[in-house]
């Protein structure tokens, strides 16, 4: 019997069928290699037109043609035709098939922006191991930026641990946080071990399971909330990777803030894929700029 | 095969070999101390402060040799640093007590953190060596009985070690040891001035090997050997221009950690200039020639209470100037740099208060910074994400 996985979340492989591929220009691709998940995103000149979320695996290599393959695939678009691969995220310099390494800050900043738009200037990006503040200008380009200190507290990790823990789907979580009848009592947030003991003595004291989650997503908001105190916060703000998805996480930080974080413009974009996509925007620029490198790529294989 | 310190990282050092010698220096350093003694008949001084006055040591027949920590991890000195003692106080302790400086015959701590004044007390206990001293430097070097002060303590210092060595160190032996001292601060200070230019000659890397190195070694020897340096280096380029790319300075405390210095320098960045004591923080400024009738010890505390002066003495002036800051600053402009790596030893409370006022007055000067913390090892993975990402916000308008 296969135990369930409560940590697994959703991977999703999706392409825009409004847009036609076949009279484009530029084909760029961005791969975003992260410690838990690994995005690839494709752009038809310049335009996000598919992307696809998949687990990372046990190496950056494998994890990024995991992520590409079927993506290509499911766009019909071959490898031979893509003019740019950016990549980037923790696994960035292990890509053997790509033209250039872009950190994910950059590259979170370049896709926020193009999901927001211009007046961005903001972003949390809370990824599987770390946690980034970020601010941007008009462009998209980093103008400062934050990131946690050796520590899994408050990234995407650190809530997978708890899924596990208390068998709660990863998906649930957030929802669940919510459905409680007194505020979340303190959790540490400066330990996912402690954390993790934490939540066990809960447990057994008697707090029903979603008090326990909202005291993790509470404790997971309150630290991040300090990366961005530190760095200032500008509005508009937007929130990427993983966590952006749990609603237990992101609405604390906004009440912590007493900001709104702003939505995507167009709500079929997933903020997980910004770093891949400002990857693939990266991409795009450099093939107009410094011409295809697909041949160059020649003979490689994905 | 050397003692270690450069954690072979000397195999990916491309170059043409004009700084073999310090490289070579700084990672078989207590070999080149052991020989030295071997040679001379001299001892051997281990240092913890850069305001520890070597001219005395070098005039009384002593070799001076910084004391810093290897960058490993280790189980030796919790039982006597505190926990949250900075790192390089607790990895220099290390050396000592894993039995690395059994060489040392005397022992100095110029008085600056009090972290370093435990390593020096536990050092004076537990180390083989016949000489110590706690030399008191005074807290604020711009207040105006520092000087006088701080010529007295170098007097009963002068006397301490003459009492050691058993000879009286005469005013022409301390008067060669200044000047031998003043012209490595020279040679290194000429050297320097080279990387004022569009492609600097040496990358920082060289450069942090050549100081840290002459804070180690024979000052006849690191002179040789920087005037060597200097006859090849006006023809010299170390990259492509293109590959210069952004010019840094690096500002901290004792920053002799070279596989951070290889990391940055592979990116498309060279430091161009640094301000920490394994840099100029050590050497930027001479004692000179005689003058005033000032006596030596006047002259040598003078040197020591008018350079750029370490974050524990730089007391604010009157009007709230940071004389260190607009130090800095003159720096950033003299080597055109584009950004600022700010490193911090965890832990390290002097430099730890300078962070914020002083990532704001480079900010004010329009100066982007990075702030880093170290340990006694690095993650440079999550380093090089930092440095990486630091350097597109200050270029690659490629992208854009």
């Amino acid at each position: 019997m296969t135990q369930k996985e409560y940590w697994r979340w959703d991977e999703k492989c999706w392409k825009d069928e409004s847009m036609d591929s076949s009279d484009t220009k530029i084909i760029s691709v961005g791969i975003d290699i992260g410690s838990v998940s690994s995005e690839a995103v494709i752009c038809l000149d310049g335009k996000f037109y598919a992307s696809n979320t998949v687990r990372t695996g046990s190496n950056s290599p494998t994890s990024a043609k995991d992520a590409l393959k079927p993506l290509l695939e499911h766009a019909e678009i071959s490898y031979e035709a893509v003019d740019f691969i950016v990549g980037t995220g923790y696994g960035r310099v292990n890509i053997p098939f790509q033209d250039k390494a872009v950190t994910e800050i950059a590259c979170h900043g370049r896709g926020a922006n193009y999901m927001v738009g211009p007046s961005l200037r903001t972003i949390l990006d809370m990824g599987g191991q770390d946690c980034k503040a970020i601010h941007i200008d008009e462009r998209g380009k980093v103008t400062n930026f934050l990131m946690n200190d050796k520590c899994a507290a408050g990234t995407g990790r650190g809530m997978e641990t708890i899924a596990d823990l208390l068998k709660v789907p990863i998906t649930e979580i957030g929802d669940r946080s919510f459905q409680i009848n007194a505020p979340a009592e303190p959790i540490s947030n400066v330990c996912v071990v402690f954390a993790k003991s934490e939540a066990m003595a809960m447990v057994k004291s008697g707090k029903t399971l979603n008090e326990v989650l909202a005291s993790y997503c509470k404790a997971m908001a309150d630290r991040v909330t300090q990366l961005l105190d530190r760095i200032g916060m500008e509005k508009e703000f937007f929130i990427t990777g993983g966590i952006s998805k749990n609603r237990g996480v992101t609405e604390r930080i906004e009440e912590n803030l007493g900001i709104k974080a702003v939505k995507p413009k167009d709500e079929r974009l997933d903020a997980q894929t910004a770093g891949a996509l400002g990857a693939a925007l990266f991409g795009f620029v450099l093939a107009s700029k410094k011409g295809s490198k697909k041949d160059t790529r020649k003979g490689q294989i994905l | 095969m050397g003692d270690g310190y450069l954690h072979g990282i000397k195999e990916d050092i491309a170059g043409d070999g004009l700084f073999d010698q310090f490289f070579e220096w700084y990672d078989d350093r207590n070999s080149y101390a052991k020989k030295w003694k071997e040679r001379t008949g001299g001892k051997v001084v281990g240092s913890l402060c850069t305001y520890t006055p070597e001219e005395v040591l070098t005039a009384a027949n002593c070799l001076t040799v910084r004391l810093l920590g290897f960058h490993e991890p280790q189980d030796v000195t919790e039982p006597y640093l505190f926990a949250m003692f900075c790192p390089f106080s607790r990895d220099t302790l290390a050396q000592g007590l894993k039995g690395k400086l059994d060489h040392l015959d005397g022992v100095v701590m110029a008085h600056s953190c009090l972290h370093l004044r435990q390593t020096y007390n536990v050092m004076k206990h537990k180390l083989p060596v016949e000489f110590a001293w706690y030399l008191p430097i005074p807290n604020n070097v711009k207040d105006k009985y520092a000087k006088e002060f701080m010529a007295s303590e170098i007097e009963r210092f002068k006397e301490s070690v003459e009492e050691w060595r058993e000879f009286k160190i005469d005013e022409n032996r301390l008067e060669d040891a200044i000047t031998l001292m003043d012209k490595n601060r020279h040679l290194l200070r000429t050297v320097y001035e080279y990387r004022k230019d569009d492609n600097p000659h040496l990358t920082g890397m060289e450069a942090l090997a050549m100081v840290t190195a002459s804070e180690l070694v024979d000052k006849h020897d690191a002179n040789r050997e920087i005037e060597k340096i200097l006859k090849y280096l006006p023809s010299r380029k170390i990259k492509t221009d293109s590959k210069v790319g952004s010019r840094l300075i690096v500002i901290g405390s004792e920053d002799d950690d070279m596989s951070f210095a290889h990391m940055v320098e592979h990116e498309d960045a060279t430091v161009v200039i640094d301000e920490h004591c394994t840099g100029t923080r050590w050497f930027w400024k001479e004692i000179g020639p005689e003058h005033d009738n000032l006596s030596q010890e006047r002259r040598i505390g003078d040197r020591y209470c008018s350079r750029p002066a370490c974050p524990t003495k730089d007391y604010a002036m009157d009007d709230g100037t940071r004389l260190r800051f607009l130090h800095i600053l003159k720096l950033c402009g003299d080597y055109n740099v584009d950004g600022a790596l700010l490193i911090q030893q965890k832990f390290c409370d002097p430099h730890e208060g300078d962070m914020v006022p002083l990532k704001e007055f480079l900010s004010e000067h329009d100066i982007p910074s990075l702030q880093l913390e170290f340990d006694v090892t690095l993650p440079l993975g999550q380093f090089k994400t930092r440095v990486e990402a630091f350097l597109e916000t200050i270029g690659e308008e490629d992208l854009f």
